[in-house]
């Protein structure tokens, strides 16, 4: 089997409450493969740690301790590096029981080691569309000479005319209208949908091996949403360009995915497939993942006037990580056999069908 | 009546538009008035430095004290030992002209430095350089300034590193809260996973094209400032001394004759001082409005 592009593995970003002299469990052991040309949808609740995943990809996380433990295989044609390497050095780690207790961290060593091995990554390998496209455009920069100083930074195209054709063909591209006229707008002219794509423009103008779409339609209303994830999937057939996307909306995901990661409370809890995990008949379902399927409402739904389908409860306290399943106070499919077990063991991610894999005791195989 | 016309009917690319029809007329105005006076401060700046001037400033005329305005010869008229107005208040900006500008230079490299370090890096450091921008802003100036002169000798330039030093908190300040604001929209984030180097996103996309309109109105009022505070020293006597010209010892000595009808050895640097003082701060704000309404339109 090829190499995968990106393999986090194992994971772990953390961060410090000062009121509550705890840490903060963002990221609790994630692992998570994307292959050559493969979309992977990372799909959960607010404060799931999505976004923190792939911040600690980009290395983008800046409050301490940030990421503590884990590894990111980064393997493209040009590039094949460890992007934590090193990490360990500077992060020492004391665990109690299998609990994080403290971290001293080298935050200076930290910041060198990351921005070292970022350094020839960040744009050119991978690159990032954020949630809130017109705040991550800089207002005096016309996208034009926004997206011409990403062609510049990037790539071969090193005179400034040059850079400007390149600049308007992504415009182009990216299916914007009149795009010489718009490569002289300023970021507050255009409308959150263009915005987007002119950051989509920016991030594909470098043809990086991986595009790391963080929420890409949230914040947009609905009609744009649907414009953009047409652009998105165009845009993947075209170049073939792998994508980690992170999204809490499920039809975003479904629509773009080739295999999907469903987070809660840190953890990965079932990855897959995307046509096995988001099936409402599979057979083999995680509770969690089957109640943020039901939350979806169906035009069925809309025409009844039903009520929606609420997840009971809170999102989980990542403080207060529970010693079971972290689904376990919210899961409605407890059955009398597996109570116990949920209460008090946190079950592992295993294999429930070939590249299917499940975090939930009703379908551990019995060791 | 208020009238919205379109120039054309197709839709002309906005940075291509002629810039009086970019900004707003009152904008211009301002703008206009102010590069004016900077202009004339800087040839009259030009002219004293060469002495390229229709009297000797300190020449005294027994013949001539107190000649109005519009005497042949003094268009100004001259003052009680007979002086020429007009080239002493020529000569006068010499007196503010440098040490202004080096009060600035201090004042803005200073605040840049300190306001970056403390707006992009944060943490303990940030701290510290609050905690030293609350104890020079908590000093009254005025107070800073008469002790610096009773210590060492009322010169023109230490007064000016004073007002220099006490002017960087406020820059410091106001480009550390800049980059907190900035820092709220995530572009700096996105800068950062563009992989754009440290180096380039401060000087270029924050300094430049979102502090320089700050940075500007800090620098015009800057001077203005530094032209009152010079004028205000020379007139208690602090600064630059008699027989020197500066406008302000000149308003002080004219004030005595103000009464007995001769206003004008003192009206004249007044006016000056006032003008200059107003174009400096309307240039600031013509400035800022241009610079800044970019993103509005």
């Amino acid at each position: 089997m090829n190499q995968p592009l990106l393999k986090i593995e194992n994971l772990r970003t953390y961060f410090y409450s000062r009121s509550k002299h705890s840490f903060v469990r963002a990221v609790d052991g994630v692992s998570l493969e994307v292959g050559q040309r493969e979309t992977v949808g990372v799909v959960g609740e607010s404060g799931s740690g999505k976004s923190i995943t792939a911040m600690s990809v980009m290395g983008l996380i800046s409050t301490g301790p940030g990421v503590i433990g884990g590894s990111i295989h980064f393997a493209s044609a040009r590039v094949q590096k460890n992007l934590l390497e090193g990490l360990h050095k500077c992060v020492k780690v004391e665990e109690q029981d299998g609990r994080v207790m403290a971290v001293s961290k080298d935050e200076r060593g930290w910041q060198k080691t990351a921005e070292r091995l970022m350094r020839d990554l960040r744009g050119k390998e991978i690159a990032m569309i954020f949630q809130n496209p017109r705040a991550s455009l800089n207002p005096y920069i016309t996208v034009g000479e926004q997206i011409t100083e990403a062609v510049r930074l990037h790539t071969a195209n090193k005179s400034v005319r040059e850079a400007r054709e390149r600049a308007v063909y992504w415009l182009e591209r990216v299916k914007i209208d009149s795009p010489r006229l718009r490569f002289n707008s300023y970021p507050s002219a255009l409308s959150g949908g263009m915005c987007q794509r002119a950051m989509i423009a920016m991030a594909l103008s470098s043809e990086p091996s991986l595009l790391i779409a963080d929420e890409p339609t949230t914040g947009l209303d609905a009609t744009i949403q649907s414009k953009i994830v047409d652009l998105m999937e165009e845009l993947k057939s075209e170049t073939g360009i792998s994508t980690l996307l992170i999204s809490h909306d499920i039809s975003v995901i479904s629509r773009l995915s080739d295999r999907v990661a469903v987070m809660y409370g840190g953890a990965v809890v079932e990855y897959g497939p995307a046509q096995r995990v988001l099936d409402m008949g599979a057979a083999t379902k995680h509770p969690y993942t089957a109640a943020l399927l039901a939350s979806v409402p169906s035009a069925q739904q809309i025409r009844d006037k039903a009520n929606l389908q609420a997840i009971e409860g809170d999102v989980l306290d990542t403080i207060n990580v529970p010693p079971g399943c972290r689904f376990y106070a919210r899961c409605n499919q407890v059955t009398p056999a597996v109570r116990e077990k949920c209460a008090t063991h946190q079950p592992e991610l295993q294999e429930v069908a070939p590249g299917h894999q499940m975090r939930c005791w009703r379908y551990a195989v019995p060791a | 009546m208020k009238k919205y016309s379109q120039t054309s009917s197709v839709i002309e690319d906005f940075s291509k538009l002629p810039f009086w029809q970019k900004y707003a007329v009152v904008d211009l105005i301002y703008v206009g008035y102010g590069l004016l006076i900077v202009a004339l401060v800087l040839l009259s700046y030009i002219l004293g430095m060469f002495n390229w001037l229709p009297h000797d400033p300190q020449q005294i005329n027994m013949d001539m004290l107190m000649a109005p305005p519009a005497t042949a010869d003094y268009l100004l008229g001259t003052d009680f030992m007979g002086r020429d107005i007009l080239s002493r208040l020529i000569m006068g900006i010499q007196a503010y002209f440098l040490p202004g500008l080096l009060a600035i230079s201090i004042s803005l490299s200073g605040g840049i430095l300190l306001g970056v370090v403390a707006g992009y890096r944060g943490g303990t450091i940030e701290t510290i350089i609050t905690y030293f921008t609350n104890l020079v802003d908590s000093f009254p100036r005025l107070v800073l300034i008469l002790l610096v002169i009773a210590a060492f000798k009322p010169d023109i330039y230490y007064i000016m590193v004073v007002m220099g030093i006490t002017g960087v908190p406020a820059v410091a300040t106001a480009i550390a809260n800049k980059i907190r604001f900035l820092a709220q929209k995530n572009f700096i984030e996105a800068a950062i996973a563009l992989g754009l180097r440290t180096r380039v996103i401060i000087v270029k996309h924050i300094l430049w094209y979102n502090c320089r309109a700050l940075l500007i109105i800090q620098a015009t009022l800057g001077m203005g400032e530094a032209i009152l505070l010079e004028t205000s020293l020379s007139y208690l006597g602090f600064g630059v001394q008699e027989p020197e010209p500066s406008w302000g010892n000149m308003v002080q000595s004219g004030a005595n004759y103000f009464l007995q009808g001769n206003f004008w050895p003192s009206t004249a640097p007044a006016l000056a001082i006032l003008f200059t003082i107003l174009g400096f701060n309307l240039l600031g704000d013509g400035l800022n409005n241009i610079l800044e309404d970019k993103r509005d339109k």
